[in-house]
């Protein structure tokens, strides 16, 4: 008994020492209550250098969260229990969370830097007066191709992917609004289109693209680009940015006529308990240097015009991932549908996707 | 010792290899100087050093390390007294019954307790932190130590406590001095359960972090949507070698004392 006793003491021992170490380890800088931040993002989506200079230069002291998907982060915000200050939705789950009034409204004067964002960036469709939210990161829809395959600069619109050549060589990322679009787009349509007549002739056009397609897959996507596997991929543009720089026969085109914008943006929660905080933080990020240097460790585009100039010129001048602003101004920027719309969508491109296999 | 089958040894390393196989090939990689997985560059310690300098990952892991801890030992306490009472329950009726409540949390999914949880915790307005993660956990743990214990109990000879009791022994002295000794290796042994599942738990904490608390299992698999650093390799490659020496270290200790008690036992006889 005596040394189950002393077992006991030791392990609870063991315990404050390693709470003492791990609170040390956090505590960059020594704060209390009203001076933390916490802070809900994508994982490994931000310079964790930033942070540390946001916590010296404020004296508030920041929470790091991370998720995997829209999806669980607004059930984590949902179901409350949490106090986020900030979090970084994509712009459909902006409008869900808004709908189901989880968010703040934000307080623009306290977020003067704002005025660096492009104006291609601000008042969008799923937040037309930026009440709500302000652009974090964008990007866009497109195709990404192997040079040792297919020709270069032979890919430049949507249409190209029917090309018989490419038989059995095409890899789809698994998305319903996302491929659907693509042949909406193919045809001219909206890619927000509700017209039923138009959503069965992208089908139907889509269907032509079966014996084209190796398969339709989420992640792995990324990685049998980059060990040749296939010659083509359609993805998004923060993905090939990561592909890109493991393999250089890689290439990344945004597709004529348009293509799909899309954004991650900073919202805060209503269960936040510190906004100011996170007003200081967005405002922290929306400066140009700051922006440039996140843009630069994280590989996506940023929507801080004013950074572009701190960002080197083999990232700025490259047309793949800061499209002109001509081409920008034709991208869609996918609107949250009705329940029964999104039913559409899905049913059709599950229909696609049981004819390819 | 007889031989082995030759048939059998082949077995017996092949399965071993497929075991040990990925972990090693982790950290083989671990010093690989690239960014991923698909081709050796050159020797490095760089994912090393970002791993050391990454002072939020390393938190977590000590948090993780702290939470398992603690979590087993308040899980051993309650799932020991937990066992003691399921086999002192009256009626054979009572105990199995009181049995099958216990393996039903055993053997009900994760994702599932994890959801009840979620959903147990924001009913009742507590906010998601290191106590609820905490709680959950001893809540999955309690099950495996009474699994563990129960069995110590039943082999323990119950004349050993009317012995005790005729020696003018009083129940605290019962319990500490005849009952505790007795099951202490079951005891050990669902602590060491409680230590590894609380380890190992993805599905349950997933569901109950929040605020400023998160694990390892959960944090590793965030950043995977980026595709997996090599400093989790590094990480792996240390926890494996921890692991390692304290599988070890245990190793001899237990060795070392059964022979100690055979060397006595051969003593009492000579």
């Amino acid at each position: 008994m005596k040394k189950l006793l002393w077992g006991i003491s030791a392990i609870l021992l063991v315990c404050l020492g390693l709470w003492g170490l791990s609170n040390k380890l956090l505590q960059s800088s020594a704060a209390s209550g009203n001076h933390k931040l916490i802070i809900y993002n994508w994982g490994d989506y931000i310079d964790p250098d930033l942070i540390s200079k946001f916590e010296k230069q404020t004296g508030y002291r920041v929470t790091y969260q991370t998720f995997d998907s829209n999806e669980a982060m607004y059930t984590k915000i949902k179901q409350g229990g949490t106090a986020y200050d900030l979090a970084v939705p994509s712009e459909y789950m902006v409008t869900k969370l808004r709908k189901a009034g989880l968010l703040e409204k934000l307080d623009l004067s306290k977020i003067p830097n704002r005025k660096y964002l492009g104006k291609n960036f601000i008042h969008q469709s799923f937040d037309p007066q930026n009440e709500y939210s302000l652009p974090y990161f964008w990007g866009t829809l497109g195709i990404i191709y192997n040079d040792k395959f297919v020709k270069a600069g032979s890919i430049t619109s949507w249409n190209d992917l029917w090309n018989k050549k490419y038989r059995h060589n095409i890899l789809l990322v698994d998305s319903a609004r996302d491929i659907m679009g693509l042949s909406l787009a193919s045809l001219g349509y909206s890619m927000n289109t509700t017209n039923t007549i138009e959503l069965h002739l992208a089908k139907t056009k889509l269907d032509n693209l079966g014996s084209n397609v190796k398969a339709i897959i989420a992640d792995e996507l990324k990685m049998y680009m980059i060990q040749n596997e296939a010659a083509i991929g359609v993805t998004w543009s923060g993905e090939a940015s990561e592909m890109l720089a493991a393999n250089k026969h890689l290439h990344y085109v945004v597709p004529k006529p348009y293509s799909n914008l899309w954004f991650d943006n900073f919202v805060v929660p209503k269960t936040a308990k510190n906004p100011q905080a996170a007003y200081a933080f967005i405002n922290f990020m929306l400066d140009p240097k700051n922006a440039a240097q996140n843009a630069e460790y994280v590989g996506y585009a940023t929507p801080v015009e004013a950074a572009l100039k701190y960002l080197p010129k083999s990232v700025r001048d490259d047309k793949q991932f800061y499209p002109d602003r001509k081409l920008v101004k034709r991208l869609e920027v996918f609107k949250d549908l009705s329940k029964s719309k999104v039913q559409e969508y899905n049913d059709l491109f599950l229909e696609f996707k049981m004819y390819v296999h | 010792m007889k031989q082995r089958h030759l048939g059998a040894r082949l077995y017996l390393i092949v399965l071993l290899l497929v075991l040990y196989l990925p972990i090693f090939y982790l950290i083989y990689f671990s010093f690989s100087s690239g960014q991923n997985m698909n081709h050796f560059q050159h020797f490095t310690w760089e994912h090393y050093q970002t791993l050391f300098n990454d002072s939020r990952l390393l938190a977590i892991m000590l948090q993780t390390l702290l939470l398992a801890l603690l979590s087993g030992l308040i899980a051993t306490t309650v799932g020991t007294f937990g066992a003691i009472a399921i086999e002192a329950a009256r009626s054979k009726r009572e105990k199995s019954s009181l049995l099958a409540l216990n393996n039903v949390l055993m053997v009900s999914p994760d994702v599932i307790i994890g959801a009840s949880f979620l959903i147990f915790f924001t009913a009742l307005g507590l906010s998601l932190n290191f106590g609820s993660v905490l709680l959950s956990h001893v809540a999955f743990s309690i099950p495996i130590v009474v699994l563990m214990v129960l069995p110590r109990i039943k082999e323990m000879d119950a004349t050993l406590i009317d012995a005790a009791k005729d020696l003018g022994a009083s129940s605290y002295q019962v319990f500490s001095q005849v009952l505790i000794p007795a099951i202490m290796p079951g005891i050990l042994a669902g602590f060491f359960m409680a230590l590894t599942y609380s380890l190992d738990d993805f599905a349950v904490t997933f569901f109950v972090t929040g605020n400023g608390f998160t694990t390892l299992s959960v944090e590793i698999y965030s950043r995977a949507r980026q595709g997996i650093d090599l400093e989790v390799n590094a990480l792996s490659a240390i926890i494996f070698l921890v692991v390692l020496i304290g599988v070890l270290i245990y190793y001899f200790l237990s060795v070392r004392s059964s022979r100690t008690k055979h060397n006595r036992r051969i003593g009492v006889k000579l």
